[in-house]
């Protein structure tokens, strides 16, 4: 009996130490670099000293900083609210009306990706820019007589971001839908409730588990998102993705990126506990 | 005394014989048809305020269509259907004065039970004090005090049960409909559940309109039975009716069971009919309500507890024990007639006796009263 509980345990530490060692090898050791590098001291010439200095954080609240700080969560936010936006709806029709084209209406969600994002990201550019396509259109269809600025726009960055992570949004909310029980529709209907009733009562909060993991999924990259604001945003619409990106390959500067990076990671951990929190409890006490 | 019982209430069902109960729901040539099948075969029923009414059938024979039509789920294909006295035909489920207890109880999971029980409540206006008062009655009534904030994954299958229930009859409707409600208990709670039923319908004087698979659940409840096969009606009445006197062949053998002999109608005289069967065996029988000629094909049906060990009755037959079953109440015991037939009766296992053994050869008797023509 003992010797079977024994092995149950050996198999299970079998199967756990090579995502184990993976994780601790090239997530957690390189997560407590960026943290010693976040207190540490970045030479004239790159490089860094190792040590105590809180300088970098405090660099951190420098208003310029900040406001990039802001931006970049106010981004992040409005994508993930538009995603919710529009992914809800498509999400409900594919669930709920989808039939048996249900699977291949998600494929279909899934094609954008099979091409890179960085290609997905330059087809924005492509489209956006001063010479680009949509402005050629506009101005073939005499709507405007001089090419707008439609690229290097906060508004650009947005579009570009909803377009890639719209999917990382439906997914999870179609697997909640799909999940439901639609008899519960019915019972709601049966105790009075219209449609409208119906859905902010009985689906709308039995489909939370999927808001808030696609919230998630949706929140936490584009908080993080680069390569969309430098292809869209250009100059003006810098995110903190591009600040520690520029630390890092540009000003050299190691610490004072590591603190931005440790202080967005903070951050969102802090947003989706308050988040998880929030919704979590409304959605445990009910009506 | 059963047989008193059936001449002092002729033809219960069909007649109305209460000419002033108002109906609560009146089907009138109710046909419902999902693309070529047709799941509902032009059903014309009236079912009375404060009846317990049941729609008897297997599954797939359309009664749980007709429970969805009188909701609001479905649209009839063709007929009307009135709930208190208003046609409800384009009227959406959240108008109608109905509610339902699921099959799959359909609780709200999210919701706690003092929240699933005033979910209509809350949806009608109802609040505060009243809302408080009605809603905790509500979960008195099905004995869950002190349950109001379990979640329903911490009840138990009969006590979910229980909250559908309160769920439903708080809003007071005029008809609740029931489908197969207790389906998913075990036999012990289904049978505590059947009689609380019926006297919660008793004290609460709603109608209740119950669909069931299983025959003795609807024989328990029900002041009214409609059995259905394959869309239609087969027959409706009352459950001592329905045992004693089945119209057809597919009655008798749906309610109970039965043996049927089939043969030639060899003579009728003054209500007595006599049948020879195809191996020979004459049955006679009292012939009631079914007209039937000499030269007829027909059939005859003896109910298992009507037939005795011995040889003296209207009719007598030499059979050998093939099998006994030991029932606890009665013992049933599977013979075979000298022409092959197979014949099966209960013998109450009350008295201390010589009982036969298998393989046995025994006279077995039975009165032509308690035997009957079927139709169909």
């Amino acid at each position: 009996m003992g010797k079977g509980r024994h092995g149950w345990s050996l198999g299970l530490a079998g199967l756990l130490s090579p995502v184990t060692i993976w994780l601790g090898l090239f997530f957690l050791v390189p997560l407590l670099f960026i943290l010693a590098y976040s207190f540490g001291k970045s030479g004239v010439y790159g490089g860094i000293t190792l040590g105590f200095y809180p300088g970098n954080y405090l660099k951190v609240f420098n208003p310029l900083y900040l406001d990039i700080i802001v931006r970049t969560l106010v981004i992040a936010l409005t994508n993930t609210l538009l995603c919710l936006l529009l992914g809800y709806p498509l999400a409900y029709f594919i669930a709920f009306k989808g039939g048996r084209r249900k699977h291949i209406l998600i494929l279909l969600i899934m094609i954008p990706f099979w091409t890179s994002l960085l290609l997905r990201a330059y087809a924005w550019v492509v489209i956006l820019g001063g010479n680009g396509i949509a402005n050629r259109t506009l101005q073939f269809l005499h709507i405007t007589d001089h090419p707008l600025d439609l690229i290097f726009t906060p508004q650009a960055v947005t579009m570009g971001m909803v377009y890639s992570y719209l999917p990382f949004m439906i997914l999870p909310l179609y697997a909640a839908l799909e999940k439901f029980d639609r008899r519960l529709k019915e019972a709601a209907q049966d105790l009075g409730a219209s449609r409208w009733h119906t859905f902010w009562r009985v689906t709308f909060p039995l489909s939370m588990p999927g808001v808030i993991a696609g919230s998630i999924l949706v929140f936490i990259p584009s908080a993080g998102e680069f390569v969309i604001p430098n292809l869209l945003g250009g100059a003006r619409t810098v995110m903190v993705g591009n600040l520690i990106q520029q630390q890092f390959l540009e000003a050299r500067d190691w610490a004072f990126g590591s603190a931005l990076a440790v202080m967005l990671a903070v951050l969102l951990v802090g947003a989706i506990m308050f988040y998880v929190r929030k919704v979590g409890a409304e959605k445990l006490e009910g009506v | 005394m059963e047989e008193r019982h059936i001449k002092e209430r002729p033809e219960v069902g069909d007649a109305g014989r209460d000419v002033e109960r108002s109906v609560a729901v009146e089907l009138s040539g109710v046909t419902k048809r999902f693309g070529e099948f047709v799941a509902v075969d032009d059903l014309t029923l009236d079912i009375y305020e404060g009846e317990f009414f049941s729609l008897l059938g297997p599954s797939g024979c359309g009664k749980t269509t007709t429970l969805r039509m009188i909701a609001g789920f479905e649209e009839p294909t063709e007929g009307g259907i009135s709930v208190d006295g208003d046609p409800v035909r384009g009227v959406p489920p959240y108008r109608r004065p109905v509610n339902t207890v699921f099959q799959s109880y359909a609780i709200f999971p999210h919701l706690n039970v003092f929240d699933n029980v005033a979910f209509g409540l809350r949806r009608a206006g109802v609040k505060g004090e009243e809302l408080q008062r009605r809603v905790t009655d509500a979960c008195e009534m099905v004995q869950l005090s002190g349950f109001e904030k379990r979640k329903p994954s911490m009840l138990s299958g009969g006590q979910q049960q229980r909250v559908a229930l309160a769920r439903a009859l708080v809003n007071r409707p005029k008809v609740l409909l029931l489908d197969e409600p207790l389906g998913a208990l075990d036999l012990k709670l289904r049978k505590e559940m059947q009689l609380y039923l019926k006297n919660l319908q008793h004290e609460v004087g709603i109608t209740f309109i119950y669909v069931t698979h299983d025959q003795e659940e609807a024989l328990t409840m029900s002041d009214r039975i409609a059995v259905i096969n394959e869309g239609k009606v087969q027959q409706v009445a009352d459950p001592p009716t329905l045992y004693e006197l089945p119209k057809n062949r597919f009655v008798a053998d749906f309610i109970g069971q039965t043996n049927v002999f089939s043969g030639t109608v060899e003579s009728v005289r003054e209500g007595h009919v006599t049948l020879r069967t195809s191996s020979g065996e004459k049955v006679e029988v009292t012939a009631r309500g079914v007209e039937v000629e000499v030269g007829q094909e027909a059939h005859a049906a003896v109910r298992p507890e009507k037939i005795r060990f011995g040889s003296e009755g209207d009719n007598v037959s030499s059979t050998t024990i093939r099998q006994i079953v030991y029932l606890g109440v009665s013992t049933q015991y599977i013979t075979e007639l000298s022409g092959g037939e197979r014949l099966v009766l209960y013998q109450q296992n009350s008295r201390e006796e010589d009982n036969p053994e298998v393989g046995e050869e025994v006279p077995v008797a039975w009165d032509a009263r308690n035997c009957l023509i079927l139709g169909g």
